[in-house]
């Protein structure tokens, strides 16, 4: 069983490195897409500039919603067994893909954004109270604060670019995000040196 | 204090400046001659020697640093633009002066070596990696001297928006506030801004740090030994933080100083982004280090996320677009 455990962790490891070397690629193709159109200086003030974000975005986008999924693989498996976790990533993924045909990709992510800011919540608060409910691969509670605050910073992060764009807390939001991400990364590698800190075991 | 007083003090910059970088290139150019030879023979001696270089060309660079913020600090100093009358009501400032980063133009370069330079000196001694990024310090001081030379001619666009400036001025010509106007706005989103205090030179630290992560990681390669990932990840830990703060730090920058301007999907912030999910993609990699020759694999992508960190560096010189100094 622990193996069996180890080798889905693996698989899923595995899968999101391919997931994040794919939007590389995207990135890759912005740029020699927007050079081929820069042959034209002022191609930026015409309707084609609007067209090239369009379209990025769209190619950008499912690759975000597999990243979403496969984090909704990896952080769920803190609170839920696998069997019913598998369920719930197929509920969300169907869920999302109704709405990219009835209401865009836009709101489709935005949906999947919003399920999983809710549960990185949840795994947070559970995180802060030491609860036993939650299951991580490291131990440790700081290593687990900072994960966790990770995960949750990055996707409040994504859900503002792709759905708050417009809104009037967008940087706030945003500064929320990257004060998450960054108390994240730092709890994350240097656990022993916070640890010390705060004097926490 | 006014136009003259920069004049000479740009001037200066190049007199005391200039000789500072060409020991730089002959102590790297030995530098090199010394890492190849460490490479080649393993001679302790060569190794000692090296060291002794390194202490060297890192010193003439904060040397050289020196001069720069002197530099600088004469720019606030001696340049202050005064708008005209017409332009006060429009703007919240009736005058401005140049709080000049440190880390633009051909200083950028400079920068990112240095760094580079003192995290090669405080790192964890490992001979080999040590003399290959003796190696790489030298063919980077190499392209600082004959390509990004700070001190030849010293903040060239600065230079040409305050001596046009006071062009203006002289002539008394009508211009002079459409001249204003874009000088405002260049001073106070771009030089004095805090983003551009905070943002670049945590990329460049971090870029300094990611560099010993690749070094690693080609020996990880090479001698397929754990210590070299370990040192791999010790430095890649280092650089993903700052890339990721600093790469943050600059979107609000750029909702505040471009909201006109056309830069989403910018060829540099493409690249950076593709950095970045390079780097997350070896790190995430990396937690499974030790099953089935994973680390084979993380040591191919911390190169290939190097180079996607020199090909994001060099965008600004080849591709168009709202960070680039090439013109389509």
């Amino acid at each position: 069983m622990k193996l069996q455990g180890l080798k889905y962790d693996y698989y899923l490891i595995i899968l999101t490195t391919f997931i994040l070397f794919a939007i590389g690629i995207v990135c890759l193709y912005a740029i020699t897409y927007y050079n081929y159109l820069a042959v034209d200086p002022q191609w930026t003030r015409t309707g084609q500039y609007m067209d090239f974000i369009n379209s990025m975005d769209s190619y950008l986008y499912p690759f975000l919603i597999l990243l979403l999924v496969t984090l909704g693989l990896c952080i769920p498996k803190r609170l839920l067994d696998r069997d019913i976790l598998v369920k719930f990533c197929a509920l969300a993924l169907g869920v999302t893909l109704i709405l990219t045909f009835s209401s865009g990709i836009e709101a489709a992510l935005g949906f999947l954004l919003v399920v999983m800011i809710g549960i990185q919540s949840y795994v947070l608060i559970l995180v802060f109270r030491r609860s036993k409910a939650v299951r991580f691969e490291k131990e440790g509670y700081v290593v687990r604060l900072g994960s966790t605050l990770l995960h949750l910073g990055i996707v409040i992060v994504i859900f503002n670019f792709v759905n708050l764009r417009e809104a009037q807390f967008h940087i706030p939001v945003f500064w929320i995000g990257t004060l998450l991400i960054t108390a994240g990364n730092i709890f994350s590698f240097y656990p022993a040196r916070i640890s010390s800190l705060f004097h926490t075991k | 204090m006014g136009f003259p007083e920069y004049l000479a003090a740009r001037e200066s910059l190049v007199l005391y400046g200039q000789p500072v970088l060409t020991y730089i290139l002959l102590v790297s150019l030995l530098q090199f001659l010394v890492s190849v030879l460490y490479l080649w023979k393993k001679n302790d001696t060569y190794y000692g020697n090296l060291i002794k270089l390194l202490y060297i060309s890192t010193a003439l660079y904060i040397v050289g640093f020196l001069f720069l913020i002197k530099f600088h600090v004469q720019v606030y100093n001696t340049v202050l633009i005064e708008y005209p009358v017409f332009l006060r009501q429009m703007i919240p400032v009736e005058t401005s002066r140049f709080a000049i980063p440190l880390w633009i133009e051909n200083e950028k370069l400079y920068f990112w070596t240095m760094a580079t330079s003192v995290f090669v000196l405080i790192m964890q001694r490992r001979k080999d990696i040590v003399a290959f990024l003796g190696v790489i310090l030298a063919v980077f001081s190499t392209i600082v001297y004959f390509f990004s030379n700070p001190f030849i001619d010293p903040l060239p666009r600065a230079h040409s928006e305050i001596t046009g400036w006071y062009a203006t001025l002289a002539a008394g010509d009508p211009a002079i506030y459409q001249a204003a106007g874009s000088l405002f706005g260049r001073i106070t989103y771009y030089y004095n801004s805090t983003y551009m205090w905070t943002h670049p030179p945590m990329l460049f630290i971090a870029y300094a740090s990611l560099i010993i992560t690749a070094a690693a990681c080609v020996y990880m390669l090479i001698r397929q030994d754990r210590i070299y990932d370990e040192i791999a990840y010790r430095y890649a830990k280092i650089g993903y933080i700052l890339l990721t703060t600093g790469m943050l730090i600059g979107y609000p920058w750029a909702i505040e100083a471009w909201k006109d301007s056309a830069w989403w999907w910018d060829p540099k912030i493409s690249g950076s982004i593709m950095m970045w999910v390079l780097y997350s993609a070896y790190l995430h990699a990396r937690i499974y280090v030790n099953r089935n020759k994973m680390w084979n694999t993380t040591a191919y992508l911390g190169i290939i996320c190097f180079l996607s960190l020199v090909f994001t560096y060099l965008l600004t010189y080849i591709v168009p677009g709202i960070h680039s100094v090439v013109q389509p």
